[in-house]
Formats: C-alpha cells, structure tokens, sequence
C-alpha cells in the first residue's frame, strides 16, 4: 500500500522521529514523508513510533491508500525531495 | 513491495541512523543534496555510476540482506555483493550436486530448460507472424531443431543446438522491429544497437535470477544446462534461458516499436555500441514496470508478478532435485 505520513511532535523528539521514518519512507517535506510500505512494515513503523512519542501532546497522521496511482500529487513550488528509484 | 534503486550518478553512498544516505557528487567534486533511501523497502541496489562506500555500509547491507550489483563504465556486469547466504539447507544442496552429477537425471533437465526456453521464443515470434511478419520458415527450422535435442546424446550437443536455435531467433529480430539491424549477435563489445539492447537486457534479466535464486535454498553455482566454471553463478545463466524471450526480448519490441527508444539513444565508438545514460534509464524503467506486471497464475489462482514467476521457477527447481514434483518449465501462455 501507498502512505502518506506527517508528524507533529514536540521539538526534541522531531530529530528521533525524522531518522525512524527516514528507514520505512521517501522523505518529501518537513515532517511528512511518503512511500511505498507493505503492512507489515507499517504496523512495526507504528509500533516504534508509540514508543518514542507523548500521546498527550504529540500526533502521527497516515493517510493510506491501496495503491500510489490512485494518488493525485500536485507540486507547487520546489520538490525539496523526489521519490523515485533512479539517483 | 519493495523496490530496486539503480545508482546512475557518481557518489557516496553511507550507513546513517540505520539507513542509507547518498550523497551524489558532481565532476567537480561537489556535493549535491543528500537522499536517504528507506532501507526497509529497499530489494536491491544497481550500482553504474561510481560509488563511494565503506565496509560500514556493506556489514550494514549484509546484515539487511541487500544485494548489491556492479556494472563498469561500459554498462557491462562485472559482479555483486552478495550477503551472508541465510537460507541454507545441505539437503538441497545435496540433490542439487547429485541431479549434476548424474549425466542422464542433468541431461533431462538440461533438455526441459531449453524446452522451456524454447517455448517462449516461438510463443514471441508466433505474435509476430499474426502482425504480417515473414517469420514462417525461421519458426519451422526452430522447431526442426527443437526435435533434434531429443537424441541429443550429452550436454554439448545440447548446448551447440541451444545456441542455433537463439541464433535463429536471433536473426528474426530484424523483421520484427523497424529501423534497426541485426547483422549478427555480436558481443563485448555489441557491435550494432540491437545488439547492445539484447546485452544489457540479459544482464539485468542475470542479475534477477541471481537475487531470485539468493532468496532460495539452491546453490548458484551449480547448474545444469551451463557448465558450471569458475567465477560465475551458472544457475542464474540457466533460469535466465527461460525467461530472457518473456522479460528482455517484449521489452526491447515495444520500445523500439512504439519509438521508444530511437537511434539517437545510442553511441557508436571506435569499437562497440552503447546505451546513452538517459536510454539506458528509460530501459531501466520499462523494464521495471514488467517486472511488476501481474498475470493470473493457473495453478496457484491468484496473481503473480513476472518477477515472481522467476522465483517459483526456483522452487520447481529444489522440487525436482528432491524428486518431490518433476520439473516442467515455466511457458508462456499469453
């Protein structure tokens, strides 16, 4: 599946939370991050997430979809980061 | 799913916060912005342009179980980074060396490769007949051909008729692209554009059967239709017989076909012919997105990626050295 993930975390945490997503997704923009991820990897990416995070005061946003093409992406302005597979 | 990378641009390439970082680096010597790749999602890289790693990266890769491939300037294979073998099994491996060691049991499953191989080749040409290419007699003398490997008495003889029913095919090639010419198969270097794309297709459709071959119990090493030498895996050699017709020959039809790729796409030198960075990119790309294709499977009755025929392939074979199931190759039906 093809997800979409922003996070909102107090400022200390933001460094431990950009390097965790960092080994699951492409990332695109501060705090968001987008990529290709099977279930499983979601479900360990989330549970390593739990535990890093404040539920009080911190949040963690997937949006999920079955597959990248049926995802609109529009890019307005700078691409700070592609997603591809060719460097 | 995960997926390929392919490294065209020169750069560093480092084990950061337990994931990867590359940092391309241009002609002058500058570093360009860095890209981390998720290493969870990572199946293997392909390393063309020239990189800088360090033993760090490669234990990390190892530990990850990441393949990592190397081509030269020329876009020639010259080897992979193979991690730690993790599936291990000597009972396969045992009836692997058995199967090769025993003439008639390697040289019935010799004969189903290329039966196999065979297969796909006509199924491809077969197409071609029905879009008003003059390819009749090219499929008769391949078929003859095919007959003849019944009696083949040993592996050469094998081997010798192989090679002229690819040369057969080969030579269709003419008739079903436009604006290109075969001449003759000619190899490092590949003389005309042709020739080139039938090289750097069947390096790719190599180095996937090698990875495919890495995820099983068998032994690259030992095969049955190529002897196996020295420095090489020959069982990638053999897997690929089968699948180069599906995987590389369609893809270099329709994207020579549809224009695609265009003769401009390629540099004649001195000596040899080769891919033009960016051509050799779009390939990558079509490639890819076959490998990815699905069809609906027969027997298993869901869908399956062509990669994955490749490794079900893999099974048949562990299957058949255990005298579990007999080895039938994988023909296309479509």
């Amino acid at each position: 599946m093809y997800v979409i993930l922003v996070y909102d975390v107090e400022q200390k945490r933001t460094a431990k939370m950009l390097k965790l997503c960092r080994r699951y997704l492409h990332w695109i923009q501060n705090s968001v991050f987008e990529g290709e991820i099977t279930e499983a990897k979601l479900q360990e990416l989330i549970h390593r997430a739990r535990r890093l995070i404040d539920p009080e005061t911190d949040s963690l946003i997937i949006f999920t979809s079955r597959h990248e093409r049926w995802l609109d992406k529009q890019i307005i302005g700078k691409e700070k980061s592609s997603t591809d597979n060719f460097l | 799913m995960k997926k390929s990378y392919y490294l065209f641009n020169p750069g560093r390439l480092s084990r950061q916060n337990n994931t990867l970082k590359f940092v391309p680096i241009d002609e002058e010597g500058k570093e360009g912005q860095a890209r981390y790749l998720p290493v969870e999602s990572i199946k293997e890289l392909y390393v063309f342009g020239s990189l800088d790693a360090n033993s760090a990266l490669y234990n990390f890769l190892g530990q990850q179980g990441i393949v990592v491939h190397f081509f030269n300037y020329y876009e020639y294979y010259t080897g992979s980074f193979m991690p730690r073998d993790y599936l291990l099994a000597g009972k396969v491996q045992i009836a692997q060396t058995k199967t090769y060691l025993s003439a008639n049991k390697r040289l019935a499953l010799a004969r189903r490769l290329i039966e196999g191989a065979t297969h796909n080749m006509l199924k491809n040409l077969r197409y071609y007949v029905g879009r008003g290419a003059p390819l009749q007699n090219p499929i008769t003398q391949i078929e003859a051909l095919w007959q003849s490997t019944a009696t083949a008495p040993d592996i050469e003889t094998l081997m010798g008729i192989e090679g002229n029913i690819r040369q057969t095919y080969y030579e269709c090639f003419e008739h079903i692209v436009s604006d290109f010419a075969f001449e003759k198969r000619s190899k490092r270097p590949p003389e005309n554009e042709l020739n080139t794309l039938i090289s750097f297709g069947n390096m790719l459709c190599y180095t996937l059967c090698l990875r495919q071959i890495f995820h099983t119990q068998l032994n690259p090493t030992i095969s049955f239709l190529h002897e196996p030498g020295m420095r090489r895996y020959s069982l990638a050699l053999d897997l690929a017989e089968v699948f180069k017709p599906l995987l590389v020959d369609r893809t270099i039809f329709s994207m020579l076909n549809k224009k695609i790729l265009q003769a401009s796409d390629f540099r004649t030198e001195l000596r040899g012919c080769t891919l033009r960075p960016a051509a050799a990119k779009k390939f990558v790309t079509h490639w890819e997105e076959r490998l990815q294709t699905t069809i609906q499977h027969r027997t298993l009755k869901r869908k399956v990626s062509y990669e994955h025929l490749v490794r079900l392939e893999c099974y048949k074979l562990i299957k058949h050295v255990l005298e579990i199931q007999d080895y039938k190759p994988f023909k296309a039906w479509w």
